[in-house]
């Protein structure tokens, strides 16, 4: 790895914020790589389409913004269509099933359909779990942070009385992807 | 042993003034510098600092030049639309030449433009926002680093100075989370030489030139402040003689020290033959741009300028004597570049790339300007 490029798109509220945040934590502080998280959103930070660029690199990053995508995560429509440039052509995409229902042409990528949000709800019991199924989901596919180093940093990263339910939502992540 | 964490650019300015001294916040937040007083809000209560929210950045700016003035190294932190009411007081501060450090994070405009997307349109405003001849320092970091060492370099300036330094920074900067090294307090410069002794009660004298004392004001000395032009006591005087001096020295004081002021990177210059001139956020897309142009056999180099005023006017001239294309990156419609057309001789090339709808220029945008600038 020299450069790895993360895109996560969502509707704000969803928690990509801080699922990027966690990201460029790990990787910089419990893996000592170089890394940038920018987000990029709306005035309407409720529901409107925002989304994260994580870079992570073996060296010191010039550009912040994600230009050559490697791995792209998206929760809702609307980001995805606006998001979805800059992907590279053997980019990894996972797309809630539910939400994102029009994918046009896919053929250069590797495509994950899966149902992030019901999941979340149901299997780790709240919507707001999303940040973190969305990094389990990116560890697995990705390896770009290992999978010890995540556990780690969500336990002690967890407030207080929301481990467990953390935990379980790495768990949720994890079984999403087969 | 510095430490490497992840921490986003508004609070590497927040933790930097504090590791420069900076003893009181007085602001109003405002996207996208919100979690400067946020971050100074939880913790400078807790170091027996002091923290105040203003009504609004008039008396914001208001407050820490009070505050100064009773000895204390005041920061405030705003956007485009506050950075606006500050005008008036950073006018006062200068004429006065009371130390304080005013942080723009730069944002879309005019107005309440685009509070959440980055610009770099406030270059001319922080340059001559207020009115009067006036000098200023404005400095604008691109990276982690940076944003770390020019924020205690802005505190230092302005203590050295006694003038307002206004520090800029851009919503890429301030939002992202980046990868910093903070470094240990002793491996960095803190400058901090008040006195309570004072031999002259003509506390505004001195020579052309040189750095005025800074003054810890109430310990005794009948000493009088005011925004109307003085004489070296302080009172209010139009005597043209007096005004005269005055105004030099205040200008002086500045452009005496240009080498201690001014400072900037240089990237691939010493053979380039197309120079980008630019800085903050567009300086790293320039960077990663000029970094492939010489993969590509372009002999393309990066001009970063750190501190925007003073103009680093004698570090262009001299690159300009042996590179004859100059191309200026900004995220306005021309501001900089005009600086760099007024010192770049006739023999010099001068292109531009524009642009301020809330998009950062990529290294690929950049790139292309280079390859089409170099034919």
């Amino acid at each position: 790895m020299k450069k790895y490029e993360i895109r996560y798109g969502a509707v704000g509220g969803q928690g990509i914020i801080t699922a990027g945040a966690l990201l460029v934590d790990i990787a910089v502080e419990m893996e000592n790589k170089f890394a940038i998280e920018s987000p990029t959103y709306t005035a309407a930070v409720r529901g409107g389409p925002t989304k994260v660029d994580v870079i992570i690199a073996d060296e010191k990053i010039d550009f912040p913004h994600a230009t050559a995508i490697d791995f792209f995560l998206c929760t809702d429509q609307r980001p995805y269509d606006i998001y979805k440039q800059s992907l590279k052509d053997d980019a990894i995409v996972v797309v809630d099933s539910h939400l994102v229902r029009e994918l046009g042409d896919t053929r250069h990528w590797k495509v994950y359909q899966v149902p992030i949000i019901n999941e979340t709800k149901v299997g780790a019991g709240n919507v707001v779990l999303t940040s973190v199924v969305s990094l389990a989901v990116t560890q697995k596919l990705t390896h770009i942070i290992t999978y010890e180093h995540m556990l780690a940093h969500i336990r002690h990263w967890a407030p207080k009385g929301t481990v467990d339910m953390n935990i379980k939502a790495i768990e949720v992540g994890m079984n999403l992807i087969k | 042993m510095s430490q490497r964490k992840v921490l986003q650019g508004n609070i590497i300015v927040a933790k930097a003034a504090l590791a420069a001294g900076c003893d009181f916040f007085a602001g109003y937040p405002i996207t996208p510098s919100s979690e400067i007083a946020q971050y100074m809000s939880k913790e400078m209560p807790k170091m027996e600092r002091t923290f105040i929210q203003m009504e609004d950045e008039i008396a914001s700016l208001g407050a820490c030049i009070g505050a100064s003035l009773a000895g204390r190294k005041p920061l405030t932190a705003t956007s485009g639309p506050g950075f606006s009411l500050m005008q008036e007081h950073i006018g006062m501060a200068v004429m006065a030449e009371v130390p304080v450090v005013i942080v723009n994070v730069m944002r879309g405009g005019p107005s309440t433009g685009m509070p959440t997307k980055p610009a770099q349109a406030d270059m001319m405003q922080a340059r001559w926002g207020t009115h009067g001849d006036h000098p200023i320092i404005a400095l604008y970091p691109a990276f982690s680093d940076e944003i770390f060492s020019e924020t205690v370099r802005a505190f230092n300036l302005a203590e050295k100075y006694w003038n307002p330094v206004i520090l800029l920074l851009d919503e890429v900067l301030g939002k992202a989370h980046m990868d910093v090294e903070i470094p240990e307090p002793g491996s960095y410069e803190v400058f901090w030489e008040k006195t309570h002794e004072i031999k002259d009660l003509n506390i505004y004298d001195r020579k052309l030139g040189e750095n005025p004392p800074r003054i810890d004001f109430f310990h005794g000395y009948p000493i009088h402040i005011d925004s109307l032009e003085h004489d070296a006591h302080g009172w209010p005087s139009f005597d043209a003689k007096t005004v005269d001096k005055m105004q030099k020295l205040r200008m002086q004081k500045i452009y005496q020290n240009l080498d201690d002021i001014i400072k900037y990177k240089e990237y691939f210059m010493d053979d380039a033959e197309v120079m980008v001139f630019s800085f903050g956020i567009s300086a790293r897309g320039a960077l990663a741009a000029v970094k492939t142009a010489r993969e590509q056999g372009i002999k393309a180099g990066l001009f970063q300028a750190l501190t925007i005023w003073p103009f680093p006017r004698a570090a262009l001239q001299e690159r300009f004597k042996k590179t004859k294309k100059v191309l200026t990156v900004e995220m306005n419609m021309g501001q900089m570049k005009y600086e760099v057309e007024r010192i770049a001789p006739c023999d010099v090339e001068k292109q531009t790339l524009l642009r301020a709808n809330g998009m950062p220029f990529s290294p690929a945008e950049v790139l292309d300007a280079i390859k089409e600038f170099a034919k």
